[in-house]
């Protein structure tokens, strides 16, 4: 019998490409579509009357919509921004010791980080609400024998937001760092040999052999970390419901209320494509920062 | 890609020489492997304190007399034996169909030559940068059409494919040699039949690696189980109720039952990742370097 590629084809993508076009990528073209209407969420698609851009007026605008909404953009963005600036350095600390043969234990130390990627946010989000506890938890306690005053954490505006970033970090380190020794494991071992015979003492080989070749990974590492936190939620949802004082309203729990609880369809979705354009041009910045960077090294 | 897995673990055992450089890595790891251990230490530790000894003022670290009462009173206070099932329903069923609807698409792509392929693949592959919160609104009124809201089968359509499982599958499908495809069609095998008696057993290490992504991606995953079940809590999996649990804390001030109740629902996913971490590990540096 005649082996027919092209039926086969048809055969072997269908489901795939059934699931993803209605779960996935017909939602996403609705986001856009539905972002120029008013539309209830609770009724059907049929309802939504077309109002041009007034939807991204509101959200950009003076009254309430737009101030909650400016505010989630921004926590967001700082959310994003500290994020990325605190695990992509540490990711490559802690590959280096996982990478390094001098000293024994690297493996192991893969394993417990890489272990805590594997923990549901929900469980993070609830332990880390303990931790910080001001009174009860450990975190001011160990503070305490150090000398330091014992910390608000998530219960004042000023340091709630950097609380869900230490937390963030503890859970997705792990992750970052065995992209960093998969990329320290590209460098050819011969650099570092000429480099020594160079006279080159530790730290310069680092800055001048190991980071620069690092740059591919610390890449796609930064586009995967602005990814990931955007999509911030369990621990604004479960523990701070976007407060103390909006400091903790994050883009994904903010567009989830306005479009899902509160069933504003439309303005939901523009805040949505506002969050995907934000993310194509944050992506789109990091690359040309990485292509410059390139070009003058 | 069995390349890069070597390079990972030295090949022999080194013999380390007692220096000043080795004694501070070694005392850096030790620190760091303290850091990130603590949060889940403190969880088991927790869990199983008298309920007195969770509310100290400053904090008791050991627990005086270790006990497993919070254990069998969070199964009251929620019903954790069926969020457990439909978590495991969840994960189960969605690890599944993403393996056998991954390993279809990821053959064709690797191994089939037809018009636009690389478009296709590109828009499929493009999903996998997509936040879910993107598309959640539009999402939730589709399994409403579909009348899947409030429902376990809610929680598991909408997540049967997966771009990242396709991405992985065509990667190591491409390394198959293709006379071996070739051999079984000359003895009348169908496509099918090659791909699960033949091209699945020899990629059988990236069946595993995305085993256990799905299954601990889907487990725990938060977001969409609560916008689509609608408060139906006889379908809630394991990390609603735990959410749940922390309201009734409020209450009622118990600790020890809340992290007894996050380290049940912890262990399923990081037990399959003590087994399964060497091909996980595998196919993330795979994805990122050869990506």
């Amino acid at each position: 019998m005649q082996f027919n590629q092209h039926r086969s084809a048809f055969v072997m993508l269908g489901p795939a490409t059934a699931l993803l076009g209605v779960f996935i990528i017909v939602p996403m073209l609705l986001t856009v579509g539905l972002s120029f209407t008013k539309w209830s969420t609770q009724t059907g698609f049929d309802t939504a009357q077309f109002i041009g851009i007034q939807n991204f007026i509101d959200i950009f605008g003076n009254t309430s919509i737009g101030r909650d909404f400016k505010a989630a953009l921004i926590n967001t963005g700082l959310y994003t921004f500290a994020s990325v600036v605190v695990l992509l350095p540490l990711s490559v600390l802690l590959g280096l010791l996982v990478h390094q043969t001098l000293a024994p234990g690297g493996v192991f130390l893969r394993t417990v980080l890489f272990s805590t990627y594997m923990v549901p946010m929900i469980a993070v989000a609830l332990v880390f609400s303990k931790l910080y506890s001001p009174t009860e938890g450990p975190l001011n306690q160990i503070l305490g024998w150090a000398g330091i005053p014992p910390q608000t954490w998530l219960s004042a505006p000023q340091t709630a937001l950097g609380s869900i970033v230490i937390l963030n970090v503890w859970q997705q380190v792990g992750y970052f760092t065995v992209l960093a020794v998969a990329g320290l494991t590209q460098i050819p071992a011969s650099l570092y040999e000429a480099a020594k015979i160079d006279g080159a003492s530790a730290v310069q080989r680092f800055f001048s052999v190991t980071l620069p070749l690092l740059g591919n990974t610390l890449l796609f590492s930064a586009v995967i970390a602005i990814i990931n936190a955007v999509q911030v939620f369990e621990p604004v949802a479960l523990i701070t419901q976007g407060g103390p004082v909006n400091a903790t309203n994050v883009l994904t729990y903010h567009i989830r209320r306005v479009g899902i609880e509160r069933g504003q369809g439309g303005l939901g979705s523009a805040m949505a494509v506002t969050l995907m354009l934000a993310l194509v041009i944050a992506i789109a910045a990091l690359f040309a920062f990485a292509r410059s960077r390139e070009k003058s090294a | 890609m069995s390349t890069a897995a070597a390079d990972l673990r030295p090949l022999e055992r080194p013999r380390y020489r007692l220096t000043p450089a080795t004694t501070l890595l070694t005392l850096a790891i030790i620190v760091a492997a303290v850091v990130a251990a603590f949060p889940l230490a403190w969880m088991i530790l927790t869990s199983l304190k008298t309920p007195q000894e969770t509310m100290q003022v400053p904090p008791v670290w050991l627990p005086g007399s270790p006990n497993l009462d919070a254990y069998t009173q969070v199964a009251d206070v929620v019903e954790l034996g069926r969020s457990f099932l439909n978590s495991a329903i969840i994960a189960l069923v969605t690890t599944t169909a993403i393996i056998v609807t991954s390993l279809m698409a990821g053959y064709a792509f690797a191994k089939y030559r037809f018009r636009h392929r690389e478009l296709l693949f590109a828009a499929l592959i493009a999903t996998m940068f997509l936040p879910p919160i993107v598309t959640l609104i539009p999402l939730y009124r589709i399994t409403g059409y579909l009348g899947l809201n409030g429902s376990l089968a809610g929680v598991l359509v909408p997540n049967l494919a997966n771009a990242f499982g396709i991405f992985l599958m065509r990667q190591f499908i491409k390394d198959v040699p293709d006379e071996l495809i070739e051999a079984a069609r000359v003895d009348g095998a169908s496509e099918l039949r090659i791909l699960f008696q033949i091209v699945a057993p020899a990629v059988a290490p990236a069946i595993a690696a995305l085993t256990l992504f799905a299954f601990v991606y889907h487990w725990n995953s938060y977001l969409w189980p609560l916008t689509v079940l609608q408060g139906n809590s006889d379908a809630y999996p394991i990390v609603i109720s735990l959410s749940r649990l922390l309201s009734y804390n409020r209450g009622a001030m118990n600790t020890g039952l809340v992290m007894a109740g996050a380290t049940l629902a912890v262990l399923p996913p990081v037990l399959l990742f003590v087994i399964l971490q060497r091909f996980f590990v595998d196919s993330i540096v795979s994805s990122g370097v050869k990506g």
